[in-house]
């Protein structure tokens, strides 16, 4: 009570408007300060993200998808739905456990907003990604419905990331990429970088506005 | 004493709350919330909590490590770990274009000899080892929960933030602190000491001119590294590390196979080895594996018929061996679908291998058409192996899980009536089918875990060569291509150690750089990853071509 009084007399009705003018401004000023300081929360790709728009050939090679099926990894690709595509494979420890959160993402989001897609992830690691190995980690990520995985031999794999320009000679050299096409015939999205499952949908939402368009 | 605390006007007002005795109270009280809050634990408890934090991502509470990264995907427990990108040895990993920091305490951490440290990688641009301010505790804690270096700068976006609290980040200093913090044992000022195992009952041609290869090939090796003529071979030479001379020693190893891990030890304590490399055995290897592992002693690739089936960090090998046949053969047989065989008879030696071997094909046929009948053999004379060929059809298929040894008796034994397919196995055969004769050569397959045609001559025309130079023999090719390729590829992984001459990181290198080496072997493909310790996984099924050559009947079965 002392205190309060204390300071009451010793403030001014001249001195108390700045203070009031300065405290009104720190405040509105909180929600700008703290985005910087809690870093990317991107709603879209990053600038360090490399953009671009390619037309891949996809091969029509034999490959077996995790539930034993077998068939030809070009039409599997040509159902009608927009794609999303990468490449992984089992026992990588640092690229692809971050792929394959996202991809386990993206899918969860698609779904609650409606939209269609096909997610693929194929192994670029086959011999040892067997289709009861990739059933496995599917689970692991809880890959839903439309998300499948792809292995078959080291030939068909091999053709497969040489198509979309991804093979670099040994799986370890392989990097972060992400590819998504929004119909048949349409070119293909190539996402380098590491990207967010937001921006992820962020892109996939540009490519379908530009695919309604045309 | 409320009223009076509160009324205003006077200054003579005590504020009940700054009251000296509620003061005493307040502080006994605070101390005593502080006291069992943060239970200090001993330096080893710390370290083993530490190591809970970086090899499961468990914390000391028992609850999973959480971390967070891109501020959106959340990875929790053994996800989390930072063994997972870091590796067991701390040393890190490179990955397409991530490189993966090496966090052993002596990179992180001030060091009391400040001795310079260099790591490369020859898969990197540049050398990897970046100088920075040694990091503390404190400064480790903000990186963790921030996501930013010793600098300030932000970590790679594959970098999760932690939220750990202060015991937590004590806990995970002071592992880091001792990991990797001793060079491993085996590495001398300026030896480098490595082991061979032979098991009784081998092919002594075969154990000796395993052990002649790798003695040249460290001769070969000591001597380069001598004749420093000042000009540099290779950038690698550019930076400072000691030069070793490696020495090999022989672990000959004597009687029944559950007195091997004593000998083994016995060995071992004599003169600690940094690594095993090859090895020989007819017969079971298991005891060498469980030894490998209990001494934390990586022993790369065997020649061995039939490894473990499950191994763990240390033991790395070709294939799994018969094991991997028997799988091949059962996908082959049940792809043939109707066409399949409606018997199979397996005829085997009662040993390890033998045993092993038609254990994993009745396994494997297990569910489908094929009936599976064992047959022993069962002394040395063709006799035995008559009465094991009786009474096939020529709706049978036979397979011989022999060595060279027991097929010489299947001509003699052999009905004239050959049965309408006999496998035999690639790895036991040895590639010797002389025994082959003409009226069966179009009933013979081989299940064949090798190589065939001109990629096999070409994979194997380097070692030819070199057996050559140092006028050694070829006793058989696919097993001597076996200790070149495990000679030349230890030979590259430690030059790229450099001096970090810790055995898990060495483990760490093979599973990443495997499938890069030049392959110098009989096999098409050699590949391992983390998780991985068998690095072929296929085989054919060849038959003889007119020419006597053994030709692919299709493609590569990965079974």
């Amino acid at each position: 009570m002392y205190y309060f009084n204390k300071t009451k007399q010793l403030m001014s009705r001249w001195a108390t408007l700045p203070l009031v003018i300065f405290c009104v401004v720190f405040c509105s000023s909180y929600p700008l300060r703290a985005v910087a300081l809690n870093d990317s929360g991107q709603k879209t790709a990053a600038p360090d993200v490399i953009r671009t728009v390619v037309n891949y050939e996809v091969p029509d090679v034999g490959m077996v998808r995790q539930d034993g099926k077998k068939l030809v990894f070009g039409k599997e690709l040509d159902d009608g739905r927009p794609v999303i595509l990468n490449f992984v494979f089992v026992s990588c420890s640092a690229i692809c456990p971050m792929l394959s959160h996202v991809f386990s993402k993206v899918e969860t989001k698609l779904g609650k907003e409606g939209k269609k897609a096909h997610l693929i992830s194929v192994s670029i690691d086959p011999e040892s990604d067997t289709p009861a190995i990739l059933t496995e980690y599917a689970k692991k990520f809880a890959a839903g419905s439309e998300w499948d995985f792809y292995t078959g031999t080291r030939e068909a794999s091999i053709a497969i990331q040489k198509a979309f320009n991804v093979y670099r000679g040994d799986k370890m050299n392989h990097t972060s990429v992400i590819f998504m096409r929004a119909a048949a015939g349409k070119p293909w999205l190539r996402l380098e970088g590491f990207i967010s499952p937001d921006a992820v949908i962020g892109e996939y939402d540009n490519i379908m506005k530009q695919n309604n368009a045309d | 004493m409320p009223k009076a605390a509160f009324s205003s006007g006077t200054r003579r007002e005590s504020s009940w709350l700054l009251s000296s005795r509620w003061l005493l109270c307040l502080g006994l009280a605070s101390l005593a919330l502080m006291a069992s809050a943060e239970q200090p634990f001993t330096g080893s408890e710390e370290v083993e909590l530490g190591k809970r934090i970086y090899m499961e991502g468990i914390l000391p509470s028992g609850e999973p490590l959480i971390g967070k990264r891109l501020n959106a995907v959340d990875v929790e427990g053994a996800s989390a770990a930072c063994e997972t990108c870091h590796r067991r040895s701390g040393m890190g990993s490179l990955e397409g274009n991530i490189v993966v920091t090496p966090i052993a305490g002596r990179f992180l951490f001030a060091t009391e000899d400040n001795r310079p440290l260099a790591l490369v990688d020859p898969r990197a641009a540049k050398n990897l080892t970046r100088a920075h301010a040694p990091y503390t505790e404190a400064s480790l804690g903000k990186s963790l929960r921030e996501g930013v270096n010793i600098n300030g700068s932000p970590l790679s976006p594959l970098m999760p933030k932690y939220a750990l609290s202060d015991v937590e980040i004590k806990a995970v200093t002071a592992y880091l602190r001792q990991l990797s913090a001793e060079l491993s044992p085996g590495v001398g000022a300026d030896t480098l000491h490595f082991a061979t195992i032979v098991t009784p009952g081998v092919d002594p041609k075969q154990s000796e001119v395993m052990v002649k290869m790798i003695r040249s090939a460290f001769a070969q090796r000591n001597a380069s590294q001598q004749t420093y003529s000042g000009r540099m071979r290779s950038p690698l030479d550019l930076i400072p590390r000691t030069l070793r001379n490696w020495e090999l020693t022989v672990w000959e190893l004597q009687g029944a196979p559950d007195t091997w891990g004593a000998q083994l030890v016995e060995k071992y304590s004599k003169e600690p080895v940094f690594a095993v490399i090859s090895g020989l055995s007819t017969t079971t290897w298991a005891p060498v594996d469980a030894f490998c592992q209990q001494e934390k002693l990586p022993c790369l690739f065997p020649s061995v018929a039939l490894p473990p089936a499950q191994t763990d960090f240390y033991s790395l090998y070709y294939s799994r061996g018969v094991a991997l046949e028997a799988d091949v053969l059962a996908r082959h047989l049940r792809d043939q679908g109707k066409k399949a065989p409606h018997r199979l008879v397996q005829i085997y030696r009662d040993d390890e291998v033998g045993r092993g071997a038609a254990n994993a094909l009745t396994n494997a046929l297990q569910g489908s058409d094929v009936k599976v009948e064992n047959r022993v053999l069962h002394g040395q004379e063709p006799a035995g192996l008559k009465e094991a060929l009786k009474g096939l059809s020529s709706k049978d298929a036979v397979m011989l899980w022999l060595r060279p040894a027991d097929l010489s008796a299947v001509n003699k034994a052999a009905q004239k009536q050959p049965p309408a397919v006999v496998y035999l196995s690639g790895f036991l055969a040895e590639d010797n089918y002389d025994f082959v004769s003409k009226s069966w050569k179009s009933h013979v397959k081989v299940v064949y875990p090798y190589e065939l045609g001109d990629k096999r001559q070409k994979n194997v025309a380097t070692m030819n060569e070199w057996l050559k130079t140092w006028q050694l023999p070829l006793v058989n090719e696919a097993f001597q291509a076996e200790v070149f390729f495990n000679v030349l590829f230890l030979t590259d992984l430690s030059s790229q150690m450099l001096d970090n001459f810790y055995r898990d990181y060495m483990v760490e290198r093979a599973e990443d750089m495997l499938g890069t080496g030049s392959n110098v072997s009989a096999y098409p493909h050699l590949s391992l990853a983390r998780e991985q310790r068998f690095a072929s996984k296929g085989a054919y099924i060849a038959h003889f071509a007119p020419d006597g050559k053994l030709v692919a009947d299709s493609g590569w079965i990965v079974p």
